[in-house]
């Protein structure tokens, strides 16, 4: 197995540059601090080095490779003009301290994206500093304490969770300071109002759910539930990762939320590169938002001399009142909210139509798969993870019939459907679902592919056991051993093979 | 029209298959009174070239850093990013995947961040890294969080660290954002007025969980200081240096002398500035620490017939298992960026590395040099050796300098009244390897035209 080691190039090897200002001889250097000996950096020239990393892309699975029904992770196309547009110089060569005079445009484009937000969220102001989903909600609940300990309201330390909730959301309010206090959620996953009204009082400063949840079915009792938690006195958090599904048809502003946190990276196309970059702003009422990171972006009228970039209005920087400070040291993913303004832009009110699309496809996927399987005889091998008439743009299928009768599981249909050219949904989550496949196709993907992988998905299911267990045979490697990864630890390159 | 759904115009068929009349029955779950009703008050769609014009217009009316002669780092530095970066980075392989959770189609990410990991872990000189933190202050905070989850028992001011005193106010909000829910103290640690690390304040931190010190520290200044601060610390006290990774081309790695984890913003390698993200930062620690630091950890394993692949380990330190017990929230990273770093490293090699570093040193002298002769510039700390920047005394502000200098096409430095107000008449210059004797000539003009100016007022 090769590796960026495998290149035994000369000392020297790498790309030229061009000589230092002064001569290295002619340099005071901190002689005390010198390095006594280089890393043990490869040296590769530029034409093996693409080869390497071209090698690499085609042991890696993308949505452009394939259907990518990642349940919960909204893998959509990304448009290709919003990788353009983020390599402009006017967003790649600029520096977060420059003067806002230089950074006219891209105060329009935050501004813009601020707006945006807020209105598809039922908000009142955005901040788009957090970088991550995860981050976003560490944000939130971080303005959500500091306006308890300002209202003198200090002894709220405990955040409701339910048990069906993403794992960022106990752990981000951990890392705050919070206590969790786990809510059991119903069989299909939705809110057991009794269960939370037994938990709240004063002690609790917010309960923190995502609507659809994460079986994909809509929170009926959700206003319920915000009025249960706002009548003693706590806030109401919106997990952002399932957005996708109801913009434009309802909003978290609506059904009574004070905060919310969107992932950019799934509803708007922030490209996820392997596992990053995203971007997590939020959103708060107003009662929240003078606790919100700074800076955010404001508008006002140009002054004498001022070039405005937009006619009549001139951006600014401006410090909330009572800010928690920063979360990131400069302004957030300046670079992925551009991408994402681009997405915006194609979409414009017709975000709209985009989650109709997301909706149909999920709901039209999930028939087509019963339909297939009844057709084929395998439909008493697996079930819906929650009994509804319709999904939202997700929806779960357990494979405890399955695993029951054959010994199949959950891992090796994922795995089959590697061998078929489709990646995997997301297996195993969430936990209130035995043998939980979770099926998110989003909007980009088109009939043809749905009914394709409808039929691939019952071959698979019907496949032989031994097939199924000895799957993926077609992929760059076979089922990996995660087990000895844990046991054999080895993070890097071991040093007797630099 | 939307030109992103391919099932477009095949609405009706595809409801019909499902026995529904239309797309509201596929929202018929949403209660009635949370509905919205009216269309979303917002523009309508427009076309890629629509797009592309418009943000020609807005991102044209930016002043992109090249465009001037620029001096403003202090964090943030520009480079030059070997083409072919950008051009591996964008394949559809990379740039469109999530994370590796189905390994066997994944190889290729996971490995790159294999060797990112251990390129990574040669540079700072410590056997472990992860695959990327958001940027150089969250990898601060993350560190300080996991050195009083390592040292909190045994470590005599439990749940207390120091922190230098000069680290910027933004950061320093970060750290202060990750540490209050842990209920950990964060103290100053002194630097005397040579800038350079309180080696008598030092002893007070012996026996804190943790000491986060920067090298070269914000002010620029390299300081041979930090090579006795683990002896004075102890093994309880974790020893944490925030790194400028392309210095670490010429000097010693902070794991060669004692450091126990080593963070920094790894944007040099690989990443332009972006106005501040996406970046990334990067988290190297000692074994000890590696089952509490925060993150995504490839391991190298192997299959079914035993060849070698590569596969996410560690996970049960993770949110998605261990919830609020967690090291750290940390799910989206910054993978791809990463990756960027990873190629640009793997072009530069060992003696590149040392070239690079060379080229900053050089630049950032030939600018001393050249605004040595001004009157009425002082250089704040001129007995010391810098990297990428220094800081100079003006006669008058900073902001001021800043402002008028623009005539000239020159953005002399970072305003440091921006982190304490007792500096408003100090600018950090940077220079970096993009630094050219021309925009040296031009700074060195402008400033002493200025400073002159200053004197005629005064």
């Amino acid at each position: 197995m090769t590796n960026l080691w495998s290149h035994k190039g000369a000392e020297g090897m790498g790309y030229a540059q061009p000589a230092p200002l002064l001569h290295e001889d002619d340099l005071p250097l901190a002689s005390g601090l010198l390095r006594s000996s280089l890393p043990r950096w490869p040296r590769l020239s530029e034409p093996e080095m693409v080869r390497h990393y071209t090698g690499l892309s085609r042991k890696n699975f993308g949505i452009d490779t394939g259907f990518y029904p990642l349940g919960s992770c909204t893998m959509k196309h990304n448009p290709r003009v919003n990788e353009v547009i983020a390599q402009m110089p006017g967003i790649c060569d600029v520096h977060p301290h420059q003067p806002e005079h230089h950074l006219q445009g891209l105060l329009s484009i935050f501004h813009e994206m601020q707006h945006m937000l807020s209105v598809c969220a039922g908000m009142d102001e955005v901040t788009l500093q957090p970088v991550a989903g995860a981050q976003g909600e560490f944000t939130a609940v971080r303005c959500i304490q500091e306006y308890f300990r300002h209202r003198g309201e200090a002894q709220r330390t405990r955040i409701v969770v339910p048990d069906s909730a993403h794992g960022t959301n106990p752990a981000s309010a951990a890392m705050a300071g919070f206590e969790i206090v786990e809510v059991p959620s119903t069989t299909d996953g939705r809110i057991d109002l009794d269960a939370l009204e037994a938990v709240l009082d004063d002690t609790i400063a917010a309960m923190m759910i995502t609507n659809p949840n994460t079986l994909g079915l809509f929170e009926t009792d959700i206003a319920a539930a915000a009025e249960l938690v706002h009548g003693v006195g706590g806030q109401m958090y919106y997990d952002g990762a399932n957005f996708n599904a109801i913009i434009g048809r309802t909003s978290p502003g609506l059904m009574g939320f004070d905060a919310v946190h969107y992932n950019l990276h799934k509803t708007f196309s922030q490209p996820h590169g392997g596992g990053g970059p995203g971007s997590g702003p939020i959103g708060v009422k107003s009662h929240l938002a003078p606790f919100l990171p700074g800076p955010v972006v404001d508008v006002r009228a140009p002054r004498d001399g001022e070039k405005a970039v937009d006619d009549g209005r001139w951006y600014v920087w401006r410090e909330p009142e009572h800010s928690i400070g920063k979360v990131q040291q400069w302004h957030g993913n300046a670079g992925a909210v551009v991408r994402c303004w681009a997405f915006y832009r194609r979409y414009g009110r017709e975000l709209r139509t985009m989650t109709e699309h997301a909706v149909l496809n999920a709901n039209y996927l999930r028939h087509a798969i019963h339909r297939e399987a009844k057709e084929a005889g395998v439909d008493h091998l697996f079930v819906d993870g929650a009994v509804t008439d319709v999904a939202k743009h997700e929806f779960t299928l357990s494979m405890l019939p399955a695993k029951e009768a054959t010994g199949v599981t959950a891992m090796d249909i994922a795995k089959g459907l590697l061998d078929r050219g489709y990646m995997a949904p997301t297996v195993y989550f969430p936990l209130v679902v035995p043998e939980c496949l979770m099926i998110e196709p989003t909007e980009t993907e088109a009939k043809s592919t749905l009914d394709a992988f409808a039929k691939d998905f019952v071959a698979v299911v019907g496949a032989d056991a031994d097939t199924l267990h000895a799957a993926p045979i077609t992929t760059p490697v076979r089922r990996v051993d995660e087990v000895y990864a844990a046991r054999n630890l080895c993070v890097r390159v071991p040093d007797e093979e630099l | 029209m939307v030109d992103q759904l391919p099932n477009r115009g095949l609405e009706a068929e595809m409801l019909e298959a499902m026995g529904l009349n239309s797309i509201d029955d596929l929202f018929s779950d949403v209660p009635v009174h949370v509905r919205m009703t009216e269309d979303l008050p917002l523009r309508a769609p427009q076309t890629e070239e629509e797009i592309i014009a418009d943000a020609r217009r807005l991102l044209g009316a930016n002043v992109p850093l090249g465009s001037m002669s620029s001096f403003v780092g202090a964090g943030l530095y520009r480079n030059h990013v070997p083409a072919a970066v950008f051009q591996l980075v964008t394949r559809g392989e990379f740039l469109t995947a999530y994370t590796p959770y189905q390994a066997e189609v994944s190889q290729g990410m996971l490995q790159a961040m294999w060797e990112f990991q251990t390129l990574i872990s040669e540079l700072v000189g410590l056997p472990v890294a992860n695959l990327s933190v958001y940027d150089g202050s969250s990898a601060a905070a993350e560190a300080l969080t996991c050195a009083v989850r390592v040292h909190g028992r045994k470590a005599s001011q439990s749940g207390v660290v120091y922190v230098s005193e000069l680290v910027p106010p933004d950061r320093q909000s970060v750290i202060h954002n990750y540490t209050q829910g842990g209920g950990i103290e964060v103290r100053p640690l002194r630097h005397t007025s040579e800038g350079l690390v309180d080696l008598e304040a030092l002893h007070e931190a012996a026996g804190a969980c943790a000491v986060y010190v920067e090298q070269p520290n914000p002010l620029g200044l390299l300081d041979a200081g930090l090579l006795g601060m683990k002896d004075v610390l102890g093994e309880h006290t974790a020893l944490i240096v925030g790194v400028n990774p392309v210095s670490l081309g010429l000097y010693e790695a902070p794991g060669h002398y004692g450091a126990d984890i080593v963070v920094g913003e790894g944007q040099p390698f690989g990443s332009p500035m972006t106005g501040g993200g996406p970046i990334y930062g990067f988290f190297a620690c000692d074994t000890a620490y590696m089952r509490q630091m925060p993150g995504r950890i490839v391991g190298r394993t192997v299959d079914v017939d035993g060849d070698t692949a590569y596969c996410l380990t560690l996970s049960t330190r993770e949110q998605h298992i261990r919830r609020h017990r967690a090291t750290s929230n940390l799910c989206t990273n910054e993978t791809l960026i990463a990756l960027m770093g990873a190629m640009h490293m793997s072009l530069l090699g060992p003696e590149g590395l040392r070239t690079l570093a060379v080229r900053n040193a050089a630049a950032l002298e030939a600018v001393k040099r050249a605004l040595g002769g001004i009157d009425g510039l002082r250089p704040v700390h001129a007995g010391g050796v810098h990297f990428n920047e220094f800081a100079v005394a003006l006669p008058a502000s900073a902001a001021a300098c800043i402002r008028d200098l623009e005539a000239d096409g020159v953005l002399p430095g970072f305003d440091l009244g921006r982190w304490s107000p007792e500096r408003s008449n100090q600018l950090l210059i940077a220079a970096t390897d993009q630094t050219s004797q021309r925009d040296i000539d031009r700074l060195a003009s402008a400033l002493a035209a200025w400073c002159a100016r200053q004197g005629v007022a005064a």
